[in-house]
């Protein structure tokens, strides 16, 4: 797949954590417009490789939209210009040709540089371990009719499922809050009966888990509610807000 | 009760629940300070009238001792937010535009909020503890004679409409309070108040600015 498009990227290499970043300059030439930003950037590789250069790292696996592993910021939006997708989800027909697309990794002190556009985010795998999951005792399956779950409940919390943890709502927002990320588990463990019985606990725990891993305070702008490229919505912060409300003062735990 | 200190005082939600509460106490405050400056449109009697009987009151002391705790609360704690958010990401973006979401409004809280507090030590410098002599109407109006003082009156309460563009309509959602059915209506109510607010308050400096006839 070839074209005649050609871009300047500007994209940030990092060897690691430790050493301090820049912003190197790149022509990509021979772009079709049916290439995806990956695809433009695997072609860049190829040639960096031939020329004994480092490769540009970046993370991705599916590249079909649904695993969350990719993420950078493009042009200063997370996941790209387009709302509802991901980082490898971005084509080249969104540019014009000539373009200078600036390419930058997720940034946040929970998030740090692990290579050049690769992001650590194993804060929220340390968030969901402090209490973003549902105890259950394994044995037969019980009969489906005794727990009873309302049609709209589950749709809500099925929407608040589909956070696929790609961090985006942390790089997108002006605080680098992680307040979506966590009203999402928050949700879509308690919007449902197995939800109930730790609901207060788990608020609790998340928004200390969640604290303790640096991200910053909440301050309603909505931008993660925009870039979130599952459209998780701000109502799942507000209903983690009103958990922690309750559980603060109310809880007899 | 240790335990709800820690998870009000010391926890990213907690700090901005305190914010958003002392936020709608201060609303509340604007609203009956905007109802008593008004009389300044019904005239000089009337309006030193509720001055004095203002100030004369003897429980004007804890009200206005209480009215400074909310105020410090709330500027001490969206302080320590607005540091603590800095500070969650080191490394600034190159670029960085906006997806949606966020507004002018919220973006400048910390802007709105620090010229509101120079704004307030001014106001309560001159009109509080300013030559009442002849009356508060008289220094009101005689204060307002000078343009750049009407100016920085009018600047301060355009920044305050931007502030509570913002800060009305999100301690709803801070607070728990999220609808898709009223949500909406949460955020124009939100904007007609930031607007009632700042033209309320600004009517008054540049109606003192432009009235004809003499000071009183």
């Amino acid at each position: 797949m070839s074209g005649d498009m050609r871009f300047t990227l500007k994209v940030w290499r990092q060897k690691n954590a430790a050493e301090m970043g820049r912003f190197e300059i790149y022509e990509a030439k021979g772009v079709s417009p049916d290439m995806s930003l990956f695809e433009m950037l695997d072609a860049v590789n190829e040639d960096l490789i031939l020329k004994g250069e480092d490769p540009i790292a970046f993370d991705h696996d599916c590249r079909e939209g649904i695993c969350g592993t990719c993420g950078s910021v493009i042009n200063g939006q997370p996941h790209g210009p387009e709302t509802g997708t991901t980082t490898c989800q971005v084509f080249m027909r969104l540019f014009k040709a000539g373009d200078t697309i600036t390419i930058e990794p997720f940034r946040a002190k929970a998030f740090p540089v692990v290579k050049d556009l690769i992001v650590d985010r194993s804060a929220f795998d340390r968030i969901i371990a402090a209490g973003g999951y549902v105890s259950v005792g394994t044995g037969a399956a019980p009969e489906a009719n005794t727990l009873p779950v309302p049609k709209e409940k589950s749709e809500l919390a099925m929407d608040a499922a589909a956070c696929i943890g790609c961090g985006a709502c942390v790089a997108a927002c002006p605080n680098a809050a992680a307040m979506l990320f966590v009203g999402a588990k928050i949700s879509h463990l308690g919007l449902l009966p197995q939800g109930q019985p730790e609901r207060d606990r788990r608020s609790i725990a998340l928004r200390r888990a969640m604290d303790r891993e640096g991200f910053g305070n909440c301050t309603n702008h909505a931008e993660c509610e925009a870039a979130c490229p599952k459209e998780i919505k701000m109502r799942n912060i507000a209903r983690f807000n009103r958990d922690y409300l309750k559980a603060s003062f109310l809880s007899e735990e | 009760m240790n335990e709800l200190i820690r998870r009000i005082l010391f926890s990213s939600i907690g700090k901005k629940i305190l914010v958003g509460v002392t936020g709608v106490l201060l609303c509340g405050f604007l609203i009956s300070h905007l109802a008593g400056n008004l009389f300044l449109l019904v005239g000089e009697e009337a309006f030193n009238h509720y001055a004095e009987t203002l100030a004369h009151n003897p429980f004007i002391l804890p009200a206005e001792l209480a009215l400074l705790a909310v105020f410090l609360a709330h500027i001490a704690v969206a302080a320590v937010v607005s540091i603590q958010n800095k500070a969650a990401r080191p490394v600034a973006y190159e670029v960085q535009r906006s997806k949606g979401g966020s507004t002018v409004g919220s973006r400048t809280m910390v802007y709105s909020g620090v010229l509101l507090f120079v704004f307030l030590v001014v106001h309560i410098k001159t009109f509080k503890y300013g030559d009442v002599g002849p009356g508060l109407y008289h220094l009101v109006l005689t204060s307002f004679q000078n343009p750049f003082y009407t100016a920085f009156y009018v600047l301060a309460m355009a920044a305050a409409g931007l502030h509570l563009s913002h800060g009305a309509q999100s301690a709803f959602q801070t607070l728990g309070i999220n609808h898709p059915r009223y949500t909406p209506l949460i955020k124009a109510a939100g904007w007609v108040f930031a607007a009632g607010i700042s033209l309320g308050f600004a009517s008054l400096p540049l109606w003192a600015y432009f009235r004809t006839g003499g000071l009183p």
